[in-house]
C-alpha cells in the first residue's frame, strides 16, 4: 500500500512537470497552428542556463526568471527570423524547428559536455512533508511543482478565455485579416503568443532541472514526453495536457515502479489505444 | 523520358565504377558509397510515401530499429543463422508496420508527422530501459559480416555491390509500383481523397498497402544498417539520427525518388569531408537542413524547376 501512495505521488507530480513542459507547446499551436519541434532542445536549454545562474548566485529563483526570460526571448527570435514567413505551412516549419533543435543540441553539447546535472533545491522548499494515513513523507518540492501547474493551468485559462487580451489572441487565430482591420496589430499578438509559450518551457526547464538530473539526450526525451502528452489529451487544449499529462506521469510511474523492462511499451500501447478511439486526442477538435 | 533514362543509366554506370576510380578507396568505399547506399534505402521508404500519399513519417527508423535489433540479438546472442533471422526480422519489422499504419493513417499533415515521430522516440526509450533485452545504452556489439554463396561481406567492396543491388532493386520496385493502377490511385488518394471515396475506392486498404511497403523497405535498411555498422544502440534510433534521415530527404528532393540517394550521398560526403574541419558537424547539418528548407523546400532535385518557374514569373512580370 505504502509502494502504491508513494509511486501515485511520484506520478502526479511528474504529470505536473510535464504539464508545464507541454503547456508551452500546445498554446502555441493551438492559437497559431505552429508546432514546435525545438521543445525538448528548448527545456534542456532552459535547464542549463537556469543552473548555471543558480550555481552561481545561489538562489533558485534567480536561475529560474532567467531561464524563463532567456528562452522567452530566444523562442521569439526564432519565430521573427526563421519561422515567421512560412507560419501557414505547418510541415515546413515543424522541419525547420526539428533543424534549430539539432544546432542547438549541438551547441549545448559542446559548452556543457556529455555530463549530467541537477540544479539544488531552495533551501526553503527543501523539507519533507508527512503523508497522512502511512509513515512516510515526502518531499515538498515535487508538491510545489504540482502547485505550480495548477496555478499555471489556472492562469492559462483565465487569460485565455476571461481576459480582453485572450479576446484579441482567440479572434486574431480565428480570422487574422479581421482583427487586423479592427486596428489590432496582429503580427505582434503572434510574438507575445510565441514569447509566451517559450517562457512556459523555459520555466519548465528551470523546474525540471532541480526534480530531476538533466543532460545529453534530455532534449529527445522531453520532446517524447510532450508529444505523448499532447498526442494524448489532444493537441492545442489545455484541458487535454492536463488529461494527457496525468495519464502519462500516473501510468508512466506505475510502469516504471512494476514493469521497469517494459514500461516504454506500456505507456507507448496506452497511446495507441487512445488514438484508435479517438484519432484527435482525448480533447482535440476534429480538422 | 529518355533523359532521364540516360541519366539514371550514367549515375548507376558511376556507381559500379565507382570502387575503382575514387581516391583512397578504403575510406570512400566504406563511409561514402555504402553509407550513403544504406541511409538512400532508408530515405527511400520516406520518399515513396511523401511522393505517392504526401506523408512525411519519421516511423521509418523504427522499423528499421526493430528490424536490426532482432537480426542483432538473435546473432549475437542466440547463435541463429542469417538466413534464419534475416527473413523472419524483416517479416516482423514488416508486421510492425501495419500496426502502426493502421493508427496513423487515421492523421494527416503534421499529427502524422508527430505520431510517426513519437512512434519512433518511443522505440529510443524501449531500447535504453529494457537492459535485459537490448543491453541499454551499450547496445549489440560486434555483429558478425554474413558470408553468402562463399563470399565474405566484411570485405568493404563486396558490402558495397550488395548494398548497390539492393537498392536498384528496390528503386526500380518502387517505379514499378507508381507506373501500376495501384501507383495512379495512390496519387488520387494524396491529391483529393474525398474525390476518391466518392469514386468509389476504399482508401484505407490503398493506404496500407503503400505505408506497409514502406515500412517493408525500412525494415530491408535496418538489416543493411548492422551489417554496415556492425553494432546496434538506441542512438541508432535516436531523435539525432532520425532529423540526419529527415535532413537527407529534404536536402535530396522529398516529392522525387532519386532524391533520397542524392540526398543521402551528399550528406555522406558531406559529413565525411567536414568531419576533418570541425567536430560541429551535426550543427552544420542544421544550418544546411534550414537554409535549403527556406530558399529551395523542393530539395536539390527539385532546384531546376524552381529556377524555372522563378525565370517564368519574372519574365511574366515584366
Amino acid at each position: 500500500m505504502t509502494q502504491v501512495i508513494f509511486t501515485f505521488l511520484n506520478g502526479i507530480t511528474l504529470a505536473g512537470l510535464y504539464f508545464l513542459v507541454a503547456s508551452g507547446l500546445t498554446l502555441i499551436f493551438g492559437l497559431m497552428r505552429v508546432i514546435n519541434l525545438a521543445h525538448g532542445a528548448f527545456y534542456l536549454l532552459a535547464g542549463y542556463v537556469s543552473w548555471t545562474i543558480a550555481d552561481k548566485t545561489h538562489n533558485w529563483l534567480y536561475g529560474a526568471l532567467v531561464g524563463s526570460l532567456t528562452l522567452g526571448v530566444f523562442g521569439t527570435l526564432v519565430y521573427v527570423l526563421l519561422l515567421r514567413k512560412f507560419q501557414y505551412e505547418e510541415l515546413r516549419v515543424a522541419l525547420i524547428t526539428l533543424g534549430v533543435s539539432l544546432v542547438l543540441a549541438q551547441a549545448m553539447l559542446a559548452i556543457f559536455g556529455g555530463e549530467y546535472y541537477q540544479t539544488n533545491i531552495p533551501k526553503q522548499l527543501s523539507h519533507a512533508i508527512p503523508i497522512p494515513g502511512i509513515q512516510l513523507s515526502y518531499p515538498f518540492f515535487r508538491i510545489f511543482v504540482l502547485i505550480l501547474a495548477i496555478l499555471v493551468a489556472a492562469g492559462l485559462w483565465i487569460f485565455i478565455s476571461k481576459t480582453r487580451y485572450g479576446a484579441i489572441i482567440r479572434a486574431g487565430v480565428d480570422d487574422t485579416d479581421m482583427v487586423s482591420a479592427l486596428g489590432i496589430n496582429v503580427q505582434a499578438v503572434f510574438i507575445w503568443i510565441f514569447f509566451l509559450g517559450s517562457l512556459l518551457v523555459g520555466f519548465a526547464g528551470a523546474v525540471g532541472a532541480t526534480t530531476n538530473s538533466f543532460g545529453m539526450g534530455s532534449d529527445g526525451d522531453y520532446l517524447l514526453f510532450s508529444l505523448q502528452v499532447v498526442i494524448i489529451g489532444g493537441l492545442g487544449s489545455i484541458g487535454g495536457v492536463a488529461i494527457g499529462s496525468f495519464l502519462v506521469g500516473v501510468i508512466g510511474q506505475f510502469a516504471v515502479g512494476y514493469f521497469p523492462t517494459y514500461a516504454g511499451i506500456i505507456t507507448f500501447t496506452m497511446l495507441i489505444l487512445v488514438l484508435a478511439f479517438r484519432p484527435q486526442g482525448i480533447l482535440g477538435r476534429r480538422e | 523520358m529518355t533523359r532521364t533514362r540516360i541519366l539514371l543509366a550514367s549515375v548507376i554506370g558511376f556507381a559500379l565504377v565507382f570502387p575503382y576510380v575514387t581516391p583512397d578507396p578504403d575510406f570512400w568505399v566504406s563511409s561514402g558509397g555504402s553509407r550513403a547506399l544504406w541511409l538512400g534505402v532508408t530515405a527511400l521508404s520516406m520518399s515513396f510515401l511523401n511522393r505517392n500519399l504526401g506523408l512525411m513519417s519519421l516511423g521509418q527508423l523504427f522499423f528499421a530499429g526493430v528490424t536490426g535489433y532482432i537480426v542483432a540479438i538473435s546473432s549475437v546472442y542466440h547463435q541463429v543463422k542469417f538466413g534464419v533471422s534475416v527473413p523472419l526480422a524483416i517479416l516482423a519489422g514488416t508486421l510492425s508496420g501495419v500496426i502502426i499504419g493502421y493508427i496513423a493513417l487515421k492523421t494527416k499533415g503534421v499529427y502524422f508527422f508527430m505520431l510517426t515521430l513519437a512512434v519512433t522516440l518511443g522505440l529510443y526509450s524501449f531500447a535504453n530501459q529494457a537492459q535485459e533485452i537490448t543491453h541499454g545504452h551499450t547496445g549489440i556489439n560486434s555483429i558478425p559480416s554474413p558470408i553468402i554463396a562463399g563470399v565474405d561481406f566484411s570485405n568493404t567492396k563486396s558490402l558495397y555491390y550488395l548494398f548497390l543491388a539492393i537498392a536498384v532493386a528496390l528503386f526500380v520496385v518502387c517505379k514499378f509500383l507508381e507506373s501500376t493502377s495501384f501507383g495512379i490511385a495512390l496519387k488520387g488518394v494524396r491529391d483529393n481523397e474525398d474525390r476518391m471515396i466518392s469514386l468509389g475506392y476504399r482508401t484505407m486498404p490503398l493506404k496500407m498497402i503503400a505505408f506497409v511497403f514502406s515500412s517493408l523497405i525500412a525494415s530491408i535498411s535496418g538489416v543493411m544498417g548492422v551489417f554496415y555498422v556492425t553494432n546496434i544502440s538506441p542512438d541508432s534510433v535516436g531523435l539525432l539520427r532520425s532529423i540526419d534521415l529527415l535532413v537527407i530527404v529534404v536536402v535530396g528532393g522529398a516529392t522525387y525518388l532519386g532524391g533520397a540517394f542524392v540526398g543521402a550521398a551528399l550528406i555522406a560526403v558531406f559529413e565525411a569531408i567536414i568531419q576533418d574541419y570541425t567536430q560541429y558537424y551535426v550543427a552544420a547539418t542544421g544550418v544546411l537542413f534550414i537554409v535549403v528548407l527556406m530558399l529551395a523546400p523542393q530539395g536539390l532535385m527539385g532546384i531546376t524547376a524552381q529556377i524555372r518557374t522563378y525565370r517564368a514569373n519574372k519574365a511574366g512580370a515584366s
